[in-house]
């Protein structure tokens, strides 16, 4: 097992960086459905500073909040600090599970009884986080970034999403059909 | 604060707006400032009847309360140093009326200034202040801060917007302030001592404040300068002239060499550069008054000086400036921007020594400094720029803080001219001010007997900004145990 934290200890420069002017959650879903800090690329950034310097511990909650992340990278496009926040929260991801802690995060999930073991959604995952051996199908958490086109192609109706984070299954399935005529 | 009052608090804004996880607190201590500080609850109002239990409730008991719109205040105003309630402001957040014909509105304090303008924007009309924050800005936090931007050289600041507002005084007591008028000469303007009063005068819940119609034709210009303190002189200049501009930007080239390493705007390598703005309804009229500003810019020196009319291109120089600041982290490899001394105002004929003065005074404490700001409205920014990670650097940046701020009074300038005082500021705030903090102070036992509204800031504040609270950075503590 790697030290605690030890990909996390890595941007502890890039995290002073960050002026914590806040204009990463002008565009940020999940602040826009909750209206909560804590929900803020700002707010990951400060938990993650918390966890390192010691002021915080790993609760449940507080690493959900750091790994609840749909990666559209608004917060990325407006950051002129140039923090690379999307690369923290999957490291953070990485770091939590090595340190055992375990977490739902916005990862897809699969219902295996009704899976049928296609691969569809292996064949446009973009992250490579899906795959299939002999313990049968696994998503990677931390490659996973909860985009959502594996549930919306799945002709099985096998993948279950996170909802209820001010993306309506219109927006999504909008997303997911701009996403296949591209690729 | 013990278990029973969070238990009571919780109950007036409800269980799913109240927040006191470690996570939570620990978020809602921090804002844009170099401070960091913990509450003991957050709570969430959604009307103001809750306002009105909470203070009641806290003003009863002697909690500390600390009213928070976005957290983007620089200068520690938002962090909760004694500890109390945090009440977030952001879910009191509807347009509540746009009157064109009477050219007002009326909002609650956790609209987002850009959100406001989206709205006023199929009227033909804009809130101006236009804080390079409006994004996110609330216009509770603009107004308990005074708040100004790039236009403020024309429109004013937050103070010239306000027309009335109503507020919850810390007995819980609801007052209405200032009128629905475009003047008023009733009395004590308490409504204006309401702007920049930081949280520790009231609560305001609602706001009625003045806008404008959007100007039909804006020509931005950018001139070049081999010297500083020629960019200075000529803002100097514009002012002095007469020339109408609607923005008057100055950048060094710290912040010309930050936004183009992070903007890739290709902006010239010069010493400085000028962004002036001219606008209205005519473009003979606004064209008359650019010539006026060019000519201005020219006398002291400005060269390669070039205006659009093109909105597009009128945008893409401007985002240098508007992300300028979050820009300046990445001047210099191993450095870090903070904002510290970082909005004082002087008289323009002083512009170009303050100019000078900033570098000068970076020079000899092993720091960075930048010199920009709206320079039309005699506002000078700065943001310190070092490795946030040594305990001596911090000892620099005390050092030239305090030599930055002996300049700027000595000028006859002020410590803030729209970032406003919290902790960061205030031992220069409390030097400057130092005939009136007993009266400032009387003004506060008068709205707020058991002084629970933010305290400890502005006259308040612990005299050395340094070991007011913890710092948000890695450097160890800096206080005393």
């Amino acid at each position: 097992m790697a030290a605690p934290y030890e990909r996390l200890k890595s941007w502890m420069h890039e995290l002073n960086l960050c002026i914590r002017c806040g204009y990463c959650y002008e565009l940020c879903h999940l602040y826009k459905s909750h209206a909560y800090e804590t929900d803020t690329p700002r707010g990951k950034l400060l938990l993650i500073y918390g966890l390192l310097t010691g002021a915080l511990q790993p609760d449940p909650g507080m690493v959900e909040k750091v790994v609840q992340c749909f990666y559209c990278k608004n917060c990325e496009r407006s950051c002129s600090s140039k923090v690379s926040l999307t690369k923290i929260f999957t490291d953070a991801k990485a770091d939590f599970l090595d340190a055992g802690i375990d977490f739902r995060g916005l990862a897809a999930r699969t219902d295996d009884d009704l899976c049928s073991r296609c691969r569809v959604c292996q064949a446009v995952c973009k992250n490579e986080a899906i795959s299939f051996g002999e313990d049968g199908k696994k998503i990677d958490i931390v490659k996973c970034e909860g985009c959502g086109v594996c549930a919306a192609t799945c002709p099985s109706n096998a993948i279950i999403m996170v909802e209820g984070f001010g993306v309506t299954r219109g927006e999504l399935r909008e997303t997911v059909r701009a996403f296949l005529e591209e690729v | 604060m013990n278990a029973r009052d969070i238990e009571k608090l919780r109950e007036i804004v409800g269980e799913e707006n109240a927040r006191s996880s470690p996570a939570d607190l620990y978020i809602y201590g921090a804002d844009a400032s170099v401070h960091a500080a913990r509450p003991d609850l957050v709570l969430v109002p959604g009307k103001t009847e809750e306002v009105q239990a909470i203070l009641r409730y806290a003003n009863a008991k002697k909690i500390p309360v600390i009213p928070r719109g976005a957290g983007s205040g620089m200068s520690g105003h938002a962090v909760p140093i004694d500890g109390g309630i945090v009440l977030d402001m952001k879910r009191m957040n509807r347009i509540l009326e746009i009157r064109p014909q009477d050219i007002l509105c009326r909002v609650q304090p956790g609209v987002v200034d850009d959100d406001l303008n989206k709205a006023l924007k199929p009227y033909g009309f804009m809130y101006p202040p236009a804080p390079a924050s409006s994004c996110i800005a609330t216009i509770g936090g603009e107004i308990a801060n005074n708040a100004s931007g790039t236009r403020s050289v024309k429109y004013g600041a937050t103070r010239d917007s306000v027309l009335g507002m109503k507020v919850v005084l810390a007995s819980g007591e609801l007052v209405k302030l200032g009128a629905n008028t475009n003047v008023e000469a009733s009395g004590y303007q308490l409504e204006r001592l309401m702007v920049g009063s930081e949280g520790t005068l009231g609560v305001i819940v609602e706001a009625t404040m003045k806008i404008v119609p959007i100007p039909k034709i804006r020509c931005l210009g950018i001139a070049c300068y081999n010297k500083l303190a020629d960019a200075g002189h000529a803002v100097s200049e514009i002012i002095a002239s007469g020339c109408s501009a609607s923005m008057i930007e100055l950048m060094d080239n710290v912040a010309i060499t930050a936004v183009n390493e992070t903007q890739n705007l290709g902006l010239p390598d010069v010493e400085a550069i000028i962004l002036f703005e001219a606008e209205g309804r005519v473009k003979d009229a606004v064209q008359a008054e650019i010539d006026a500003i060019q000519a201005a810019c020219e006398k002291h020196g400005g060269f390669n000086i070039e205006t659009s009319y093109d909105a597009k291109e009128r945008t893409r120089i401007f985002a240098g400036r508007k992300k300028l600041f979050s820009s300046l982290s990445r001047y210099k490899e191993g450095y870090a921007c903070t904002s510290l001394a970082d909005d004082m105002a002087v008289p323009y004929s002083r512009m170009a020594d303050l100019a000078g003065k900033i570098h000068e005074v970076a020079a000899r404490n092993n720091i960075i400094m930048s010199a920009y700001g709206h320079c039309g409205s005699g506002c000078m920014h700065t943001k310190i720029l070092m490795d946030v990670t040594k305990k001596a650097q911090w000892e620099d940046a005390r050092r030239a803080v305090a030599e930055i701020y002996d300049y700027v009074h000595s000028v006859g300038g002020t410590t803030s001219a729209e970032h406003g005082i919290g902790l960061s500021k205030a031992p220069a705030f409390k030097k400057e001010k130092a005939d009136s903090l007993e009266l400032q102070r009387a003004v506060k036992r008068a709205f707020d007997p058991n002084n629970i509204l933010n305290p400890h800031k502005l006259f308040d504040a612990p005299d050395d900004w340094v070991t007011a609270t913890e710092l948000r950075y890695p450097v160890g503590s800096v206080r005393e145990p």
